[in-house]
């Protein structure tokens, strides 16, 4: 009985990868198991390969495949998390660049954005650094996410009390205005920043508007397989001008991994450097 | 770039000859980008015969094929015994034997202790270390009289031993690792052993060390110890007689300090440290009555071990409980009111607790009512559902519902169309459970409320009644416009049974709607054989949902030329429907249907190939033996345990003597 089930199981987590790229192995079955009680409640899913079924062959499967990545992509995330990465931009990567930029935007993708904290911080970032009067073409932030529903979130830029937890009172004023329990990103804040929704697992998908200079993924490799992993980078790569920059999470590694990608240190931590690329 | 050369070569393995393929496979084993490796190791297990990487290992050459070997030997498990223990039989270098160990370890069949054994004693510590190591992993009791010997010798000797003799959890290993209670070295991994033996006797000796020691490290881990042996014997006499030497104790200064100071420890990760569960174990139940408060706290985060320990050690503190009920905080308040038996918490205690302060504590009390059916308690209960927050709704509904139906006639406060849709929930949640005709009409009327969950809940609450009004109801409900509720009232309809539901079912087969692959299913479940000739027919034209539905269906009717209508379905384009088709032949396999599954078991889909073990499996083992032996190497580990299961409590050495 239970060998019955972890075939199930596995159908189901496969086909999860197959089109999300996240890897519910292992351990991280029980949490998936614990995700979809409602969905299997609500759909009267006695069992994994019922949902499984659903899934691949019912005539609303696209309407369950989108509920689907919602239920799995509900990762919190919190502004000037990892802060760093983006006083790496700032004071290295923008230099760097010091000659294209009189000619053109910075541009920058956030994959994997979830309700916009992440590109959000880097703006802020940016313009606390003074960086708006030294490049005269500004910048392009885009970010995208998996999840519609974060994504209106993080177009709203109103957040509750947990997505501040690293900022402090003097940070809040300055950045914030007060809505009941919420707070909401002042307008000038958001300038600049174009979000869409993507599914970084799926090949087809476009991977923004432009060639960025720095990709910013962190902590969402660590969710994904190896399959999905790979073929991301070397999106990655391809979508990166020869020379620019992919940040990942702390406890995510590149070294060793992709030829695509070279390992430097810059700021004091790790950063992968995309190879020169014809495109 | 994908290192594609590597993974390019290794995808074709399964098209290639065997000269071929053991090159292909061996050139990966070295590839330099780990994830090749990885899937070669994979391949490895699957192609490569066992004695050959077993060759593999000995090669001290080349360390990198030597480790995809092992790995590959691993992934092979049981299947790899029998090369790996010839290995251990014949002269073998101290190296080879360290990684066989090694290999044999992590494979698990307890039967190769036996092999294990003479390795016990052998010259080279390394080699003997990982024979103990082994043979502490297969908790191989017929070791400890060796093990103990050992505890004589060589220093890393005596350690791994003092281990393995822990994850044995033999009580003949309890006087000899007491015994290094002073040993400065052993000390502690001995009393971490101790504490996995099942033995509450070491409690005496382990609390005389909590009393007495005075040096940290040891005392924190005879603490550990005592509590392991607490957690796992909680009423056992020494283990009471443990902890009240304990509790004489605590005011000396240096242990209260060191119980106070591990309960209030901050933990960095999630979820309190072992040290810190340990001390409120004991906190808790010997008691330390300064850290009795907090260690409660801790242990509600940490264990289920609260209830345990209050309702074992409770009634020999009733004065200290009772006054924490009278003056503690909110959470202790609601662990105790909780948890406390009723001889330490009487009924009316338990009955005041409804009006507490605090919600918490009034939620806790609803938790420990509903058990006990008082009918006094109805009237407050349906207070609070009426007027609580969301954590006493949900108590108080749980407590209502443990009522005998006879009690709950108040609930009709709960009831009226006007109330908001989350108490009619709630309160329909409690009808159901308690089942009976109380409120009938009121619920008949909930099944047409406006809100959807009401609507559905009324249908649940009603579906276990005969009332001759319930079923028309449950079918009209079919054509509910909120989709969740015709899928409900299809469950609840199949849940009742009955002729009439069967025909019902019947009927609603011609309609093709989006219902009607759930009534497929449940005619499936329902096994109705009369469905079984309007489900074939059914199949060629309907949908593919409804396909899948109608080979599931039929699998489970069970009707009489089902294995022609499934070989049938096995040539479908369709990759879902072969499974479907497979997974049913699986389970009704005979003699008959192994040509069958000897196809399936090479097929290129992984879940084909386990449904084809499961199918062998239930054959003679002289028969299917070869195919599952293939299977148990399979590249997907799904199938490989699938086809190991078939030789369940057959010591992996003689799996393939009969092949």
């Amino acid at each position: 009985m239970t060998l019955a089930l972890d075939a199930e199981w596995k159908l189901l987590t496969d086909l999860i990868e197959e089109r999300f790229g996240l890897s519910f192995t292992g351990v991280r079955r029980d949490i998936l198991a614990s995700r979809l009680a409602p969905r299997f409640r609500s759909l009267q899913c006695a069992n994994p390969l019922e949902y499984y079924y659903h899934l691949k062959s019912h005539p609303e499967r696209d309407r369950e495949l989108a509920q689907l990545a919602m239920t799995l992509t509900n990762n919190e995330t919190y502004f000037f998390r990892e802060a760093h990465h983006f006083e790496c931009v700032a004071r290295h990567v923008i230099p760097s660049l010091n000659g294209e930029l009189h000619a053109r935007p910075l541009r920058i993708l956030s994959a994997g954005c979830s309700s916009g904290e992440e590109p959000y911080s880097l703006v802020m970032t940016l313009q606390a650094m003074g960086l708006e009067a030294h490049l005269p073409h500004g910048w392009e932030v885009e970010a995208c996410d998996l999840n519609p529903a974060r994504l209106a979130q993080a177009r709203d830029g109103a957040y509750e009390e947990t997505s501040l937890r690293n900022c402090d009172e003097e940070t809040r004023r300055r950045y914030f205005t007060r809505d009941g329990t919420r707070f909401v990103l002042r307008e000038r804040h958001r300038a600049g920043v174009r979000f869409f929704t993507c599914n970084l697992a799926a090949p087809v998908m476009p991977l923004g508007t432009a060639r960025y200079d720095v990709i910013l993924c962190r902590n969402l490799l660590i969710y994904f397989g190896e399959t999905a992993f790979m073929a991301l980078i070397e999106r990655f790569a391809r979508a990166l001008v020869p020379g620019g920059y992919l940040m990942l999470g702390h406890s995510e590694s590149l070294i060793d991994r992709s030829p695509s990608f070279r390992a430097m240190v810059l700021n004091g931590m790790v950063v992968y450097q995309c190879s020169a690329n014809d495109g | 770039m994908i290192p594609v050369a590597g993974a390019r070569q290794l995808a074709a393995v399964h098209d290639m000859d065997e000269p071929g393929r053991l090159v292909a496979i061996l050139a990966a084993l070295e590839d330099e980008a780990p994830v090749v490796r990885e899937q070669a190791v994979r391949y490895a297990a699957r192609y490569l015969e066992p004695a050959r990487l077993v060759r593999l290992v000995a090669n001290d050459e080349r360390a990198v094929l030597r480790n995809g070997a092992i790995a590959a030997l691993e992934r092979q498990g049981p299947c790899a015994v029998p090369p790996l223990e010839m290995v251990l039989a014949g002269p073998v270098d101290a190296e080879l034997a360290m990684f066989t160990l090694q290999v044999l370890t992590r494979v698990a069949d307890r039967h190769s202790a036996a092999a294990i054994l003479p390795f016990l004693h052998h010259a080279n510590a390394n080699v003997a270390q990982a024979a103990i190591e082994a043979l502490g992993a297969f908790r191989a009791s017929e070791a400890v009289p060796d093990l103990l010997a050992l505890m004589g010798g060589n220093l890393w000797l005596q350690l791994a031993s003092v281990n393995a003799l822990g994850e044995i959890g033999d009580a003949r290993a309890a006087g000899p690792l007491l015994e290094l209670a002073p040993d400065s070295l052993l000390a502690i991994p001995a009393l971490q052993a101790l504490g996995k033996l099942p033995a509450p006797a070491v409690a005496v000796p382990l609390a005389q060390l909590v009393c007495d020691v005075r040096e940290p490290a040891s005392r924190e881990a005879a603490l550990l110890a005592l509590a392991d042996v607490v957690a796992r014997n909680p009423a056992d006499p020494a283990v009471l007689h443990a902890l009240s030497l304990v509790a004489g104790a605590a005011d000396e200064p240096t242990l209260l300090r060191m119980v106070q100071g591990a309960v209030a420890t901050v933990d960095d990760a999630p979820g309190p440290s072992r040290l810190r569960v340990a001390a409120a174990t004991i906190a808790v139940s010997a008691p330390v009555a300064a850290a009795w408060a907090p260690a409660l706290v801790v242990l509600a985060e940490a264990t289920d071990l609260v209830g345990i320990l209050l309702r074992t050690t409770g009634p020999r503190l009733v004065p200290l409980i009772v006054s924490h009920l009278r003056d503690g905080g909110p959470r202790v308040r609601s662990l105790i009111v909780e948890f406390a038996s009723a001889e330490v918490i009487p009924p009316p205690l338990l009955l005041g607790a409804l009006r507490d302060s605090h919600a918490l504590v009034r939620a806790a009390a609803c938790r420990a009512l509903g058990p006990l059916q008082l009918a006094e308690s109805v009237v407050p209960l349906v207070e609070l559902l009426k007027a609580g927050c969301d954590e006493e709704r949900a108590a108080a509904a749980t407590a209502l519902a443990c009522q005998p139906s006879g009690h709950i006639a108040p609930l009709a406060e709960c009831l009226a169309p006007s109330d908001e849709p989350e108490l009619l929930c709630h309160a329909l949640g409690v009808l159901e459970a308690t089942g009976g005709q109380l409120h009938l009409e009121r619920v008949l009327e909930l099944a047409h409320h406006a809100s959807a969950p009401v609507r559905r809940a009324a249908l649940r609450a009603l579906a276990g009644l005969g009332d001759r009004r319930v079923e028309p109801l449950l079918l009209r409900a079919l054509a509910d416009v909120d989709p969740e509720v015709p899928a409900e009232a299809l469950e609840l309809l199949v849940q009742r049974g009955g002729k009439r539901t069967l025909d019902n079912l019947m009927a609603l087969l011609s309609v093709s709607d989006s219902l009607r692959f759930r009534v497929i299913r449940a005619l499936g479940r329902l096994r109705v054989a009369r469905a079984a000739p309007k489900l074939e027919a059914l199949y060629p034209d309907c949908p593919l949902h409804e396909q899948l539905e109608v080979v599931g269906a039929l699998v489970l009717i069970a009707a009489p030329g089902l294995r022609d209508f499934l070989r049938a379905r096995l040539s479908e384009p369709n990759l879902e429907l072969r499974r479907a088709a497979a997974r049913g032949l699986a389970g009704l396999a005979g003699t008959e249907d192994l040509p069958q599954l000897a196809s399936l078991a090479s097929d290129a889909d992984w879940n084909v190939r386990n449904e084809a073990a499961r199918g062998l499996a239930r054959l003679p083992l002289e028969e299917s033996r070869p195919l599952l032996l293939t299977l148990a190497r399979d590249v997907e580990s799904v199938v490989a345990v699938t086809a190991r299961e078939a030789f369940t409590g057959e010591p992996a050495r003689t799996w393939a003597l009969s092949s």
